[in-house]
């Protein structure tokens, strides 16, 4: 555990003592949001959600970038501090495999956490409004999401040697699955081939996590078999990121046998 | 204190690049408490041998035993015996002196008092005691290696393994980190392994080894090393080398090569330099400044072996890449 605390603490501080990294963290989100939130205002009809301005759907939207966001920076950490050699010395001591994922996983979900905290003060300007046991539930699915996120992004990053390499995954894979998610336009309205796509990723379920705590009371939610639905598979989703985390950590690099 | 037993390293081959035998059925041992130096040229498998003794590769065949552990089967209980420090700089630049090495404490389970203490003895020797508190990035080269030393002493390992640490630093922070280095393993009592390639660093200490394509060619002390070369060479200095030259070699018709005011005879065997030292001596008197016999150096000794000069084995390590 002091081990896990120790490097969640350097991801945090390092991150805090980049005052470029801060203010781009908080500031870019915010601009997408205000920007595509205003320019699509008005050509924006989501069925069933029809009092909902686009500034209002695209808000849990932007909350899911964040994650995003936050998990891919701490995944391009990894390979500088592979490049650095500062994760040598990390390898090297006895420490279990297990908490320098969790290390690395909770450094980047707390970068996540203090982003999207920020980021649910917007919530009253746009006449929502929480209770208690929905905002208990909303910090806890980011709480599971940014680990989510940041466990997927350990799990890309772990065997790179450049961050031009990640670079490639971010754009035609992470972004997508944020994208195709129901973050920027509902799943509902996309043709058949899209929708089928967007049905089966994960990450979509995650957003229902992020959105039905300012709309619906516990009670329903709970009720909600999409809800349940929603919260298994985005469980699932960020368990079986830290175990493939760990187990591409777990694995050291192999000389062949010998021949004859 | 590392008992290493026929191992061998092959590296899987890709498409385009055949599999390569890096180590072969390598035996060797080292003992408690010495300073044992690692060299070789580039692809020589001294670097893959550095991986796989601080346990992040495993080898094709072989054991290796770290004080009696086994490192490739519990290399848990391996690792917490020894530290390592790494060719490119392991500290954290975006960190103080102070949070690297707590981080590092951190990770071998240090806190509290004991922390405290062993954070006091890590620096004692260094001269960064007033600077705990600035970034790393702001440390000329010789003081983060410092910081890196400290750092792996603050777990106080019974091994301490170094891979090329002198590597960047100018000539003077190279031998200050050596002696250092040297007085810290004899005080206390530290086994330490170095891998290098800059000879002057080798030559007191315990036992050097010189590695090429994955064999083992010499282990000895460096004073044995040096004289089974069994050479010496005669090296006159004087005001006028040129003229001098000249007529050695009219004299003698020796094969001589000047550099400067230095004249150098051809090697000869033991023993056989004085006579040439005695003659010279003779003939010349007036001419020369001074005159001496030159043993051999563990350069002399790693070129005879290797067949590769310590220049070309320099400009290999700084194109880049050592595998």
């Amino acid at each position: 555990m002091q081990v896990v605390f120790a490097l969640a603490r350097r991801e945090f501080v390092r991150f805090v003592r980049q005052p470029q990294r801060v203010i781009g963290s908080v500031a870019q989100p915010l601009l997408f949001w205000l920007f595509l939130g205003s320019g699509f205002s008005s050509s924006f009809r989501a069925p069933g959600m029809e009092n909902v301005s686009y500034l209002e759907y695209f808000y849990p939207g932007v909350m899911l970038m964040m994650m995003l966001f936050a998990s891919i920076f701490s995944s391009i950490t990894i390979i500088e501090d592979r490049d650095a050699g500062f994760l040598q010395s990390v390898l090297v001591a006895p420490v279990s495999r297990m908490a320098i994922v969790l290390g690395k996983v909770l450094g980047g979900t707390a970068i996540a956490m203090v982003q999207t905290l920020i980021f649910t003060l917007a919530a009253p300007f746009l006449g929502l409004s929480l209770g208690l046991v929905p905002l208990v539930m909303l910090v806890a699915a980011y709480l599971l999401t940014s680990i989510g996120f940041a466990a997927m992004g350990f799990f890309f990053a772990w065997g790179m040697r450049s961050t031009a390499g990640f670079h490639a995954i971010m754009m035609v894979f992470l972004m997508p699955l944020w994208m195709l998610s129901g973050a920027l336009f509902p799943i509902e309205q996309a043709p058949g081939w899209l929708h089928l796509v967007m049905s089966v990723n994960p990450v979509a379920h995650a957003l229902v996590l992020l959105r039905d705590p300012f709309y619906m009371t516990p009670h329903q939610m709970l009720a909600d078999g999409r809800y349940l639905l929603a919260l298994a598979v985005t469980m699932a989703w960020a368990v079986a990121s830290l175990l493939g985390s760990m187990a591409r950590v777990e694995k050291r690099e192999k000389g062949i046998g010998l021949a004859g | 204190m590392i008992k290493i037993e026929h191992l061998s390293h092959v590296y899987p081959g890709t498409r385009k690049t055949p599999s390569r035998m890096a180590i072969s059925d390598l035996s060797l041992s080292i003992g408690k408490g010495e300073f044992f130096i690692l060299s070789g040229p580039n692809g020589s498998g001294k670097s893959t041998l550095f991986r796989i003794l601080c346990g992040m590769t495993l080898p094709s065949a072989g054991s290796i035993r770290i004080d009696g552990h086994d490192l490739l089967k519990n290399p848990a209980q391996a690792r917490s015996l020894m530290s390592v420090v790494f060719q490119s700089p392991a500290v954290d630049k975006h960190l103080t002196v102070a949070e690297n090495l707590r981080l590092h404490g951190d990770l071998y389970g240090l806190n509290g008092k004991d922390l405290q203490d062993r954070l006091a003895e890590a620096i004692a020797w260094t001269n960064i005691k007033d600077r705990l508190n600035e970034k790393v990035d702001t440390l000329s080269g010789g003081l983060a290696r410092q910081v890196e030393l400290a750092k792996c002493l603050l777990t106080r390992p019974a091994l301490l393994l170094l891979d090329e640490p002198t590597t960047g630093l100018d000539p003077a922070s190279r031998r200050d980190f050596v002696a250092t280095l040297r007085s810290l393993q004899q005080q206390r009592q530290m086994t330490v392994l170095m891998t290098s390639h800059v000879f002057s660093e080798a030559e007191d200490v315990d036992h050097v080894a010189i590695m090429k394509s994955g064999l083992l060619l010499a282990v000895d002390t460096p004073q044995a090393l040096r004289a089974g070369l069994g050479r010496e060479m005669v090296v006159v200095q004087s005001r006028n080398a040129a003229a001098l030259e000249l007529r050695i070699q009219a004299d003698t018709g020796l094969h001589t090569r000047r550099h400067g005011d230095e004249i150098r005879l051809p090697e000869t065997e033991n023993g056989a330099g004085l006579p040439i030292l005695e003659r010279l001596l003779e003939r010349y008197r007036g001419d020369i400044d001074s005159i001496s016999i030159k043993q051999p150096g563990l350069e002399d000794v790693f070129i005879h072996l290797t067949g590769k000069t310590a220049q070309e084995i320099e400009n290999e390590s700084n194109e880049g890449t050592s595998k």
